[in-house]
């Protein structure tokens, strides 16, 4: 769930519950001020009629006026208690209310509304009266109702106008949290860019963003340290490897070797030549990386594939392998070097890993280069584009593919493997979208 | 020949000079920058070994002074730097030619031979070798008169061979000459036996004397006065 949404919907619940809360405590307040207030009516009403008594010493003429009516009756002494009651009031129609009485389903001349009473009792002489005072209080309902119909307008209001602030200003609010994401997403340690700093005058996201750019910058910062490491310690591999070359290739002028004097000096050979392979791999590997091969021309990659087949002659009849191609015009610019380790790569393990009287088919186009051949019979795992992936037996240094995808990506081609029984299938694709 | 060996290492250096001593070679050898710029203005050589990472300065150093005063000797750098700036520096510097370390003692005796043949023969393209004559610019074989029709690979082993005559070139070195670093895909060397059979046959056919031997199961040695 989006922040904001989760914020909204607290937000609104909460802004209901509590409109809803002030509305009825403000309903209950307004409802007791207004009885309140006709209560005090119905008191000096009281009172009026007691005066009246006491002066006349008979009960004042009944009257009907401004919405209150009186009624005396004749009760047991001592039976009435004087009290506030809710009660309804007997409205007649005035005259100008005439044309209404057709509309009015009571019958009659008048019509009931609520009204507010106020029962007490005075003694005439010797008889004791029940007094009934009635006001309606129709206008205070209407009031109050207006009063209930304008706070559920303000809620309904309220709540509109918050939605659409907290849609507004929220993801305004939280650009610079979604512009340091895609930053983030984008990110990578190989990467030259580190995140940029970020133009708000939010605290939290100004911490968010130092620490982001601090973290990044550590991360790259490391990760290129470890790459420095890599060079470095390929570097000085390489002259005990020249030593150790150079002196086997002294030993074997000395005369007389016997055969298994020589077995072991070729095993020493070829051991030796495996770790310079891979002590290269290594150092070019960190050089594409660091993308420091810059010189780059316009090549004809086809007249290239041709150059490296016929480099690759012999290794194909050693290995009894049926090469088929189809090479098109295509030209690419880029770096040479690059390019031709990438197919010469991709050709050898093409030759590596298939088996004596396979075959290997090459395709050139416009949009891609195949590079198809035989070879066990299964899918190979996506981890063969990992460092040092190798399949049992291989004499490769394990960073062919991860080299060959480098450099790929290096160009902006992509380099994907498949496996269409019975030829296992690496595709460059040129252009990627 | 006059052969300077410019390099820091001890190891590297003694194989070096061991390899390139022979009847007719005279070797000698720097370790320090500064023992080396000594050496380069007293004396003249056909060809200097240049490392680049040298104790007390650079061996880039050492050519630029080479160059200002316009000394011709041939100069070949030797460098752990497989870097093309590095490469095209030194080229561009006038350096005849850059190998990587590591790399087989005979690869660079083939192109030091080289850089010698194009400095000391001046206009003559005409490697000659007892009875075999080699015309270095057209790429064509003769023995005596007879022209022999080598292929490019066979072509490039012979003069690789005739460079390091009298050693014994070990096969991973003779693949690694010509296939480059392509060959490690191979099952096995055969196919060098193959185009070594090819050599002789040609050769023989055309009077050649049978120069390569086979040594003991390592290499083949190019033998021959």
């Amino acid at each position: 769930m989006k922040l904001l949404t989760k914020y909204n919907r607290v937000n609104l619940i909460t802004t209901v519950i509590v409109m809803l809360i002030t509305g009825f405590i403000y309903y209950q307040a307004i409802s007791w001020i207004l009885t309140n207030q006709k209560d005090k009516d119905l008191k000096v009403e009281e009172q009026e009629a007691f005066d009246y008594v006491n002066l006349n010493h008979h009960l004042p003429q009944t009257f009907d006026s401004n919405d209150q009516q009186i009624t005396f009756s004749e009760a047991k002494p001592g039976s009435v208690k004087r009290e506030f009651i809710n009660t309804t009031y007997f409205k007649k129609w005035d005259k100008d209310d005439e044309h209404r009485r057709h509309h009015h389903r009571h019958p009659g001349n008048g019509k009931y509304e609520a009204g507010r009473g106020l029962i007490s009792s005075v003694t005439v002489g010797d008889k004791y009266y029940k007094i009934l005072i009635v006001e309606s209080i129709v206008e205070t309902e209407d009031l109050i109702r207006l009063i209930f119909t304008i706070t559920i307008a303000v809620i309904l209001f309220l709540l509109l106008v918050l939605y659409i602030t907290n849609r507004l200003i929220l993801s305004r609010l939280w650009q610079p949290f979604y512009t340091l994401m895609k930053e983030l997403r984008l990110f990578s340690v190989a990467d030259a860019r580190g995140i940029s700093k970020l133009e708000t005058t939010i605290d939290e996201f100004k911490e968010l963003n130092n620490a982001v750019v601090e973290m990044t910058a550590k991360a790259r910062h490391d990760y290129k340290d470890l790459k420095t490491f890599t060079e470095n310690a390929s570097h000085e591999l390489l002259t005990p490897i020249a030593v150790i070359n150079s002196k086997l290739d002294t030993l074997i002028q000395t005369e007389n070797f016997n055969d298994r004097q020589s077995k072991l000096l070729n095993d020493l050979y070829s051991a030796v030549s495996r770790l310079n392979r891979l002590n290269q791999s290594l150092l070019l590997l960190v050089k594409i990386e660091n993308r420091l091969l810059h010189e780059q021309q316009q090549i004809n990659l086809r007249e290239l594939v041709e150059d490296m087949i016929i480099q690759f002659e012999e290794i194909f009849q050693d290995k009894d392998l049926k090469l088929t191609y189809t090479l098109d015009e295509k030209e690419i610019y880029a770096s040479r070097y690059l390019a031709e380790i990438l197919v010469s790569n991709l050709i050898s393990n093409a030759i590596r890993h298939n088996h004596n009287g396979g075959e290997v088919i090459i395709t050139l186009t416009e949009k891609q280069m195949i590079i198809q051949n035989t070879g066990d019979n299964l899918t190979l795992p996506d981890e063969i584009f990992t460092r040092f992936h190798k399949s049992s037996g291989s004499e490769g240094s394990g960073l062919g593919l991860t080299i060959s995808r480098q450099i790929c990506q290096n160009f902006g081609f992509s380099l994907d493997y498949r496996f269409q029984p019975p030829f296992h299938t690496f595709t460059i694709n040129f252009n990627v979208t | 020949m006059k052969i300077l060996i410019i390099e820091d290492e001890e190891g590297l250096r003694e194989s070096i000079e061991e390899y390139f001593t022979e009847a007719g070679n005279i070797c000698e050898t720097a370790s320090t920058y500064r023992n080396a710029m000594v050496k380069i203005n007293l004396y003249r050589y056909d060809c200097i070994l240049l490392d680049i990472t040298l104790p007390g300065g650079n061996g880039i150093d050492i050519l630029k002074n080479l160059k200002e005063n316009n000394y011709a000797d041939g100069v070949l750098i030797i460098s752990a730097k497989n870097s093309l700036d590095d490469r095209l520096d030194g080229l561009n510097l006038g350096a005849d030619d850059y190998l990587v370390k590591p790399f087989h003692l005979s690869e660079l005796k083939a192109r030091v031979s080289a850089i010698i043949r194009r400095k000391t023969f001046g206009g003559s393209n005409l490697l000659i070798f007892n009875e075999i004559t080699i015309d270095l610019l057209a790429k064509e074989v003769k023995v005596d008169k007879t022209p022999v029709k080598l292929t490019r690979k066979e072509y490039a082993l012979l003069l690789y061979f005739i460079a390091n005559k009298g050693k014994v070139v070990s096969k991973n070195a003779i693949a690694e000459h010509l296939w480059g670093d392509g060959i490690d895909m191979a099952n096995n060397f055969d196919f060098i036996y193959s185009h070594i059979k090819n050599i002789r046959k040609k050769l023989v056919e055309a009077g050649c004397n049978d120069y390569i031997q086979a040594a003991y199961g390592m290499g083949y040695k190019f033998t021959g006065q």
